[in-house]
């Protein structure tokens, strides 16, 4: 009888242990975004895409998707003091990106953009794919501060894309900056027939000026009068501007080597890892798995295309008034958007297809990195407006 | 000179932290407001002690934790220092666009938030910790039981009987997102939006784009100057272009030093092969290499 007992409950046990197991809450949306991460994996690793981002992203969705019960083991990327939920600290409330964009500004040369400084506006008009997206999403019945959290993916931006979400749609955050990392990582397949599709023959062979060298005083000016402009004129862009320049700064001033070179170097790659992988963990199929998530990456898929078609057809616009010899070369205009140094690498890609002594490389940093600054002023104006 | 140099740089950093510290210090309890107050309290909110009297409420409108201990609260002008509000009460934090509830009863024995005065003479002021300077004072009209009166929206300039009672909480709780909304109702498509959007977007760029045009013109106008300054100076002729050269050429005339400095070689002057040779001499066989010194012919 005694026995009887002990076996029972032992039985009993293990029948409670397999409750707690993944195999007994999995779900079919566990396995699509198990499968959504393994393909994230699988492009990093045979393609090369973007593999700094899509690995962390990638596992983190294998993380954020094991399947387990909820009662209050702390172990979900949701549940209140889990260590991933502190972790995940630094993308809800906003403080990973702009360290993102310290590294970023210590790891970017704008000489390009200061030895020819029309290029900045190229960058400008490349922003016009986050208000397109924005105004589609209107139209697909989002609320204004989601449809601008949802266009802001076309500012190509990944770290820009969290910071806005977080601040204006935080339910979304997880899909947004999903679809952002994964077009960045795509962008070798996204933008080069859009640029094929609106540049003639003749455009894409069009030779560019080389840049003029830069003096060090003009590199030192301009993270401080970048900053003094854009911020007075959008304050709320100050924790991604701010940082930006500050990163900048520390690499052109010459006297902080050991800082740039922490910004650039252990400080990104942590924050780098800290994001990539809560992002992906994020995506917990029981909270991101919704026709809301895939309406996003259609959105933003189509953000993308816009905004580099808009970068194209701008330089296009913008040779009507330039003199011969001048004249930009349109297979730059995709580097409006901010995916550094990636879109510029597409232009420099493309243009030799077309003429194998055409380096466009350096001619194309300037519009991206200007693309950088111009999503972070967007998304400042869009925070400014709807928050 | 440099001495000189150094004691104004000194001076400057020393008023730039005083103007600091004073900004930090006015950015503390000043801001405070007083939101909300009820003179008749019959069927209201009750104190810790279940007691129901007159109440003030305080808001803080920053987006900054403010501390208003140390500060002051008066029914009385001349008097500005009537009630010390306590230090070392966690509850004095006020965090940011949040209320905190001082009930006018004249027991300040019963707490921080119990001050020593009551509401009869339908005046209220916030003193900051000088005891002097005047942060926000009201004065109340007669008022009906257990209604009360304030400003409309929290922190806001408007003053009036307020259609609910709300104390510590907002006075005006918006129900929809009000940003939103605006937007929903003037802007639907969102080309408002874009529209404006993008003008800020090129106008911020823009301005870079002619700082920095003019910026560029003025250091490559300079660097021609000091071309010319130091060919005089060196009896030398000057040359016909003095055209900044472009990143370019300095890059190949970097890389060809360095090639040359480095001993690196487009084609290397020996081929290493594991191939047959057509030849039959080959310098690997060669006993001339193996000699430390070339053979002398003697006669």
């Amino acid at each position: 009888m005694e026995q009887n007992g002990f076996f029972s409950f032992l039985l009993g046990n293990l029948r409670e242990f397999l409750t707690y197991t993944g195999f007994a809450n999995l779900t079919a949306g566990h396995i699509v975004m198990i499968l959504v991460g393994l393909f994230f994996i699988f492009l990093a690793i045979k393609y090369e895409f973007e593999p700094l981002l899509l690995i962390p992203i990638g596992f983190g969705i294998l993380i954020g998707n094991i399947p387990f019960k909820e009662a209050g083991l702390m172990v979900g990327i949701y549940e209140e003091g889990s260590v991933l939920n502190i972790l995940y600290s630094g993308v809800r409330q906003g403080w990973y990106p702009p360290l993102i964009f310290l590294g970023i500004g210590a790891m970017t040369d704008f000489s390009a953009l200061i030895s020819n400084p029309k290029l900045i506006l190229v960058g400008a008009a490349a922003q016009f794919g986050i208000f397109a997206a924005y105004m589609i999403a209107l139209l697909m019945d989002f609320a204004p501060n989601q449809a601008a959290a949802i266009g802001i993916i076309g500012g190509a931006d990944g770290p820009t894309a969290i910071f806005l979400s977080s601040k204006l749609a935080p339910n979304l955050m997880g899909a947004i900056a999903i679809a952002a990392y994964s077009y960045m990582a795509l962008v070798p397949v996204i933008q080069p027939p859009v640029m094929r599709l609106l540049t003639n023959s003749k455009e894409r062979l069009i030779k560019m000026k080389p840049p003029r060298v830069v003096s060090q005083n003009e590199k030192i000016i301009f993270p401080i009068i970048g900053l003094l402009l854009t911020t007075f004129l959008v304050p709320s862009g100050l924790p991604l501007l701010g940082m930006l320049f500050f990163g900048n700064l520390l690499k052109e001033s010459g006297v902080t080597r050991r800082l740039a070179e922490t910004a650039r170097g252990p400080l990104i790659d942590v924050i780098t890892i800290l994001l990539g992988l809560t992002v992906g963990a994020s995506t917990q199929a029981t909270q991101f798995l919704n026709w809301g998530s895939l309406k996003i990456f259609g959105l933003g898929a189509l953000s993308f295309v816009i905004a580099t078609a808009a970068g194209v057809l701008f330089v296009k616009l913008f040779n009507l008034f330039l003199t011969e010899g001048n004249k930009i070369n349109p297979l730059i205009g995709n580097s409006g958007v901010s995916a550094v140094p990636d879109s510029a690498r597409i232009s420099q890609h493309v243009g030799l297809e077309y003429d194998k002594t055409n380096h466009l490389l350096m001619h194309a940093m300037g519009p991206n990195v200007a693309g950088v600054i111009g999503s972070a002023v967007a998304a400042g104006i869009l925070l400014g407006f709807l928050s | 000179m440099n001495k000189i140099m150094k004691s104004i740089l000194k001076v400057m950093s020393a008023a730039v932290l005083l103007i600091a510290a004073v900004q930090a210090n006015a950015q503390d309890a000043v801001k405070l407001r007083i939101n909300e107050i009820m003179l008749n309290n019959e069927s209201n909110y009750t104190d810790e002690f279940g007691k129901r009297s007159a109440w003030v409420e305080i808001f803080n409108p920053s987006y900054a934790t403010v501390n208003i201990a140390g500060c002051y609260l008066t029914d009385d002008p001349n008097n500005p220092t009537k009630y010390f509000i306590q230090k070392g009460d966690v509850l004095t934090q006020i965090k940011p666009r949040q209320h905190v509830v001082f009930f006018m009863d004249k027991t300040p024995d019963h707490g921080t938030f119990h001050t020593n005065f009551t509401a009869e003479k339908r005046y209220v002021a916030l003193f900051d910790a000088n005891g002097k300077t005047l942060i926000d004072e009201l004065t109340i009209p007669e008022m009906d039981v257990d209604v009360s009166y304030g400003r409309l929206v929290d922190g806001g300039p408007d003053l009036g009987v307020l259609p609910n009672t709300t104390p510590s909480t907002n006075n005006l709780a918006p129900d929809t997102n009000v940003a939103n909304e605006r937007f929903m109702a003037n802007d639907r498509t969102g080309i408002g939006m874009s529209i404006t959007a993008m003008t800020v977007v090129f106008l911020a760029l823009a301005l870079l784009f002619m700082v920095f045009l003019y910026v560029g013109k003025f250091y490559v106008s300079s660097a021609k100057k000091r071309a010319i300054k130091s060919a005089e100076a060196a009896g030398e002729e000057i040359p016909a272009s003095l055209d900044v050269e472009s990143g370019e050429v300095y890059a190949a005339i970097a890389m060809a030093l360095y090639e040359y400095q480095n001993d690196i070689h487009d084609l290397e002057h020996t081929i290493l092969t594991i191939e047959k040779i057509s030849r039959a001499y080959s310098p690997w066989s060669s006993k001339i290499y193996g000699l430390r010194q070339l053979p002398q012919l003697k006669k």
